[in-house]
C-alpha cells in the first residue's frame, strides 16, 4: 500500500510558530492588569505545623491574596489515583515541595517579600530516607493507613522455585536505580483568568491530560468542572511530568479569590524540588536457564520509592513488573513489586514509566548468560523472544503484531555489529588509554493503559467555508509530533491536501476529550478516532452531494477529496462545494470519531496486562577512558518495531531525544536527596547530555503493521529511552569487564568497579 | 523601586523602555516589550533557552540587566525572519525536524546565528560546541546540528 502522507517524512505543522518565537506556551502570557504567584514551600522535609500565621503577609502593600488550607473549598488534594497530595498542607509537611500557602500581589518582588512574612512553626519528624526504612515495623508512619503505598503480585505462571531448581544456570542479582529529573526546559507555570461574568474560571497550563486537570481542579474547588475551562496545549515538554496537577490548582484559587488574571510559574528549583521524578528501584533478578540458551523461570521482586503521596506510583510499579522479563518466553514466572511512602522526592509518572528502572538490570543479566554460554547475545534473545500469539513471560497471549525478532535481525545485520571486533580494535588502536566496548539490548513497551483503565479517544472533524478542515482533539503537544501525525493521518484518509487541516489541540472547551497524551498511546487512539471520523463523515457528504448534484447516493463515490459520479467522473464537488451547500442549507459538516483501545483476555488487576507493545533493539558503541572511568557513547543505533511509522522524521526524532535522555539517566543525572533534603536543585549539579555528550546515531525502522492500529501504527512512544541503558552498561562490561549494578555510571563508579577488578 | 529608562536597538529599532534597574534583559523583553520568543528555563544561565544576541555575541539574557543594555545592540529571535521569509537556520531548523516542543529552539537558533555569522563553513564539532550552552531535551541534538549544516550549506550556495 502507499501513502499520500503516512510513512513519509513530513514537517511538523508547528514548527514555522516555534522557529519564530510566535508559539505562545501557557508561560508565555502576560495578560494585562495581571498578579505574580508564589508558592510558599516546606522548609523540612516531615514535620508537624504548629503554627501558620499569614497576617502580616496579608497586610503587605502589593498582596491581593495570601490563602491556607482554610481556602480549598473543596476536597484538599490531588492525584491521578489516589488524591492524597495536598493542594495546601493542613498541619503536617511530609516533604520538601509541600505547598502550605499562595501568594498574589502585584510584582515578583512583593510576591516574594510576603512568603518570607509568613510565620510557620514545624515540630520536626522523624524523617523516612529510603524505601527500605519505610517498610521496617518500628517505622514512624507517613500516612496514618500506613506506609505502603502500593504492592503487585503478577499471578504466578508455572512453579518458579521448581524452574529455578532445575534450571542448569542460575544468574541472581540486584540491581539499583537513581531518581530522575524530566528537566523539562519549561517549568510548570501558566496563567489564570477568571470572568465575573460567566462564572469561569480559564487556566492555561502545561498538561498532559487537560480534561483530567479540568476534574482536579473542579474537585478540590467543588465546582462544576463545566464553570472550569483548561487549555494545556502546547507544552515546553512534559516527559509524563505535566501529567499530574502542578500549578492549576493554585491558579484557579488565586484568579477567583483576586478576580484578576494570575500568573505562576516555577523556578527551575522549585520544579525540581516539588514535581515528580521517574522512582528511585531495587530490583532483584532470578533468572534460569538451560545450557541450549532456554530461558525457564524468572523471578522478579521491585522495592520502589514512592515519596510522600501517591500520583500514579501504583500504576508505574505495575508496568515496571510487567516490562521487567522483557518480550522473551519464560515457563515459569513470579513477579512481585511493593511501593513505599518516604519524605525524600515523589516518585511519579516518567517516560519509560517503570521499565527503565528493572531493564537496567534484567537485560545485563541476559548478556552474563550469554557470555557464560559463549553465544552471541542477539542470538541468545532469538532464541527465546515472542511472536504474535505466543504466550508471554506474564501469561497473557500477545494478540497483536509483536516484531522483537525482526528487530534482532536487523540489528545482528548492522555493520556495527557484525565488524564490532574490528571496530573496536581499530579504535582502541588510535587511543592508548581507552577500551572500546559494544552492547545490545532489547525491550517491549506497553501501548495504552491496559485492563479494566479507560482508554478511549474522541476528536471532532469539521468541513467550514471553502472546504477549510479541522481537527479538534483535546490531545497535547509536548513534543512528540502528534498533531503532525494526526493531520498526516486525516490527510490520508480524506484524501485531502495536510496544509488544508487546521489543529486544535489540548482545549477543554474547544475540543472532545481525546484521554491522556500518556502511555505511548495517542497514535494508536487517536489515530483510529481520526478513522472512525472520516468513516462518519464519507457518506454525509456523498448525501450533501448528491442533493446539490441530482444524482443518487449509490451513483455518487468519495475519492481524492471530493464526491464524484461513477458514471462520469467529471461530474464532481470539492469539499469546499459541498461544505457551501451545507451551510446554505444550515447544516454542518461536523462529526465525533471514537475508539477504544482493545485489551488483553486477561486480567490481573491494576491494568495489567496490556495489548499492544512496541519491540525495540538498541546496540551502543562506547569508549571508556580507564584513567579517569569517564565513558563516552560513540554510536547508537535504535531498532524500533512500532507497526507502522506514521511520521518517519518523528520516528527517528523520538528514537534520537530518547537515547540521550537513556545516556543521561545512565552516565550523569542523578537527583540527589538526603535526608529529604535534595543536593541538585539546578543545572550545574543535575548534569543533563549537551550537544558534546551526544552519540553518531542511527535509526532502522522495522514495520510490522497491526491489523487493529491506524494504518498498522501502534506508536512508537517510550520504548527507545529504555534499552539504551542496559546497551550502555553492556558495552561498558564489553569495553573493560565490569558490571554494573547501580545508576547512575559516574566515572567514579567506573574507577572503583575497575580497581575491585 | 524606582525605574530607569534605557535606549538600545531591539531588532534593528531603537527603544526606549523603562524597567526596575534590577530587571534582566530577559524579563525586559518578556514583561515590558512583548517579545516572549527568548524564554525562561532557568534564570541562572544554565539552559540557554533565553539565549540573545548583544552587539551580535550570544548572551543567556537572564543574566543581563537592565543597565547593561544601554545604547547597545539586542537581536532576538523575533528578529530573526525578514517578514514572511525565513533567515536560512529557521527554514532549516523546520525541513530537517529538528523541532520537538520548540521551548529550546529560539535561544538555539541563535546561538546557531552567532556561529554562522562568525564561520560559514562550520565543523560538526564547531556546531556542537557553539550550540552546547542551549540545552534541549527532547531531540538528542542530532537534527538540529544536521538543520545548522543544512543551513551553512544553503548560505554558501546563496552567496555564491
Amino acid at each position: 500500500m502507499k501513502y499520500k502522507y503516512v510513512e513519509k517524512r513530513i514537517p511538523r505543522i508547528d514548527a514555522r510558530d516555534k522557529v519564530t518565537g510566535k508559539t505562545l506556551y501557557s508561560t508565555d502570557r502576560y495578560p494585562e492588569g495581571m498578579l505574580r504567584a508564589r508558592v510558599l514551600r516546606s522548609a523540612l522535609p516531615h514535620a508537624k505545623i504548629i503554627k501558620l500565621d499569614v497576617s502580616k503577609a496579608r497586610e503587605l502593600a502589593g498582596v491581593e491574596a495570601v490563602l491556607t488550607h482554610e481556602d480549598v473549598p473543596g476536597h484538599n488534594g490531588f492525584g491521578i489515583v489516589t488524591p492524597n497530595w495536598p493542594v495546601l498542607c493542613v498541619d503536617r509537611v511530609k516533604y520538601r515541595g509541600d505547598a502550605i500557602a499562595l501568594v498574589a500581589a502585584v510584582d515578583e518582588e512583593t510576591a516574594e517579600e510576603a512568603l518570607s512574612l509568613i510565620e510557620v512553626e514545624y515540630e520536626p519528624l522523624p524523617i523516612i530516607d529510603s524505601p527500605e526504612e519505610s517498610l521496617s515495623p518500628d517505622a514512624p508512619l507517613i500516612h496514618e493507613d500506613g506506609n505502603i503505598l502500593h504492592t503487585m503480585d503478577i499471578p504466578p505462571k508455572g512453579d518458579v522455585e521448581k524452574g529455578l531448581a532445575e534450571s542448569e544456570i542460575v544468574l541472581e542479582q540486584t540491581y539499583k536505580t537513581q531518581f530522575m529529573e524530566h528537566a523539562y526546559i519549561e517549568t510548570e507555570g501558566g496563567v489564570g483568568v477568571y470572568n465575573e461574568d460567566d462564572g469561569v474560571v480559564t487556566i492555561w497550563c502545561g498538561s498532559q491530560y487537560a480534561f483530567r486537570d479540568q476534574l482536579q481542579i473542579a474537585r478540590s474547588l467543588d465546582w462544576e468542572p463545566e464553570k472550569i475551562r483548561v487549555i494545556g496545549s502546547p507544552t515546553g515538554g512534559a516527559f509524563g511530568g505535566k501529567d499530574e496537577i502542578s500549578v492549576q490548582i493554585h491558579l484557579a484559587m488565586l484568579a477567583i479569590y483576586t478576580k484578576k488574571p494570575v500568573r505562576l510559574h516555577w523556578s527551575r528549583e522549585e520544579s525540581i524540588v516539588a514535581g515528580p521524578k521517574r522512582h528511585a528501584m531495587t530490583a532483584s533478578f532470578r533468572i534460569g536457564a538451560g545450557h541450549d540458551g532456554v530461558f525457564r523461570a524468572i523471578d522478579v521482586k521491585v522495592v520502589a520509592n514512592g515519596g510522600a503521596y501517591d500520583t500514579i506510583s501504583g500504576p508505574v510499579l505495575n508496568l515496571a513488573l510487567e516490562s521487567s522479563p522483557g518480550p522473551y518466553k519464560y515457563a515459569d514466572s513470579r513477579f512481585k513489586g511493593i511501593t513505599a511512602y518516604t519524605n525524600n522526592a515523589m516518585g511519579g509518572e516518567f517516560r519509560g514509566f517503570g521499565a527503565p528502572q528493572v531493564v537496567f538490570g534484567v537485560e545485563q543479566e541476559l548478556d552474563k548468560l550469554a557470555r557464560k554460554l559463549q553465544m552471541d547475545p542477539i542470538e541468545l534473545r532469538l532464541l527465546n523472544a515472542v511472536e504474535e500469539g505466543d504466550i508471554s513471560a506474564i501469561g497473557h497471549r500477545l494478540n497483536t503484531s509483536a516484531g522483537i525478532k525482526e528487530t534482532l535481525v536487523a540489528a545482528a545485520a548492522t555493520s556495527l555489529w557484525k565488524d564490532r571486533d574490528e571496530i573496536k580494535h581499530k579504535l582502541s588502536g588510535e587511543n592508548r588509554y581507552r577500551e572500546y566496548g559494544i552492547g545490545v539490548a532489547s525491550e517491549w513497551h506497553a501501548v495504552g493503559m491496559g485492563v479494566g483503565i479507560p482508554d478511549f479517544s474522541n476528536i471532532i472533524i469539521e468541513i467550514g467555508e471553502g472546504g477549510a478542515i479541522t481537527l479538534r482533539t483535546g490531545a497535547i503537544e509536548m513534543g512528540q509530533g502528534n498533531l503532525t501525525a494526526y493531520a498526516q493521518m486525516l490527510a490520508e484518509v480524506l484524501e485531502c491536501d495536510i496544509s488544508a487541516i487546521d489543529v486544535i489541540h489540548g482545549d477543554t472547551t474547544a475540543c472532545p476529550d481525546s484521554g491522556s497524551v500518556t502511555a505511548s498511546r495517542s497514535i494508536l487512539v487517536n489515530g483510529n478516532a481520526i478513522i472512525d471520523g472520516v468513516s462518519i463523515l464519507k457518506p454525509i457528504l456523498i448525501k450533501i452531494a448528491s442533493e446539490k448534484l441530482g444524482i443518487p447516493e449509490d451513483e455518487l463515490e468519495y475519492g481524492d477529496g471530493r464526491v464524484f459520479s461513477r458514471n462520469d467522473s467529471g461530474i464532481a464537488l470539492t469539499l469546499a462545494d459541498i461544505a457551501d451547500q451545507a451551510i446554505s442549507s444550515s447544516r454542518s459538516l461536523k462529526v465525533t470519531g471514537h475508539a477504544v483501545i482493545a485489551i488483553s483476555d486477561k486480567d490481573f488487576g491494576d491494568g495489567l496486562p496490556h495489548n499492544y507493545y512496541t519491540y525495540i533493539t538498541q546496540i551502543a558503541l562506547v569508549g571508556v577512558d580507564t584513567g579517569t572511568g569517564e565513558v563516552e557513547v560513540i554510536k547508537v543505533i535504535s531498532i524500533p518495531e512500532m507497526g507502522r511509522a506514521i511520521n518517519i522524521d518523528g520516528v527517528e526524532g523520538q528514537c534520537e531525544g530518547s537515547v540521550v535522555m537513556g545516556q543521561g539517566y545512565t552516565l550523569y543525572e542523578n537527583i540527589i536527596v538526603e535526608k529529604g533534603e535534595f543536593k541538585t536543585t539546578s543545572f550545574s549539579t543535575y548534569i543533563l547530555p549537551t550537544a558534546l555528550d551526544v552519540p553518531e546515531h542511527e535509526t532502522i525502522i522495522v514495520e510490522k503493521p497491526e491489523k487493529t492500529g491506524p494504518f498498522g501504527a501502534k506508536g512508537v512512544g517510550e520504548a527507545p529511552t529504555v534499552p539504551i541503558i542496559p546497551a550502555i552498561a553492556n558495552a561498558i562490561y564489553d569495553a573493560v569487564g565490569i558490571r554494573l549494578e547501580k545508576l547512575p555510571i559516574t566515572p567514579e563508579y567506573v574507577m572503583e568497579k575497575l580497581r575491585e577488578g | 523601586m524606582n525605574e530607569i529608562t534605557v535606549k538600545f536597538t531591539l531588532n534593528g529599532e531603537e527603544v526606549s523602555i523603562s524597567a526596575p534597574p534590577y530587571f534582566t534583559l530577559l524579563r525586559l523583553l518578556r514583561e515590558r516589550l512583548g517579545l516572549t520568543g527568548a524564554k525562561p528555563g532557568c534564570e541562572r544561565g544554565e539552559c540557554g533557552a533565553c539565549t540573545v544576541l548583544l552587539d551580535g555575541e550570544p548572551v543567556t539574557s537572564c543574566l543581563v540587566l537592565v543597565p547593561q543594555v544601554e545604547g547597545r545592540r539586542v537581536d532576538t529571535i523575533e528578529g530573526l525572519s525578514d517578514g514572511d521569509h525565513l533567515h536560512p537556520l529557521q527554514q532549516a531548523f523546520i525541513d530537517e525536524s529538528a523541532v520537538q516542543c520548540g521551548y529550546c529552539i529560539p535561544g538555539m537558533i541563535i546561538s546557531a546565528k552567532s556561529l554562522l555569522d562568525n564561520n560559514d563553513s562550520p565543523t560538526r564539532d564547531e556546531i556542537k560546541r557553539a550550540i552546547s550552552g542551549n540545552i534541549c531535551r527532547c531531540t538528542g541534538y542530532v537534527k538540529i546540528i544536521r538543520a545548522v549544516e543544512v543551513a551553512a550549506e544553503r548560505m554558501r550556495e546563496d552567496e555564491i
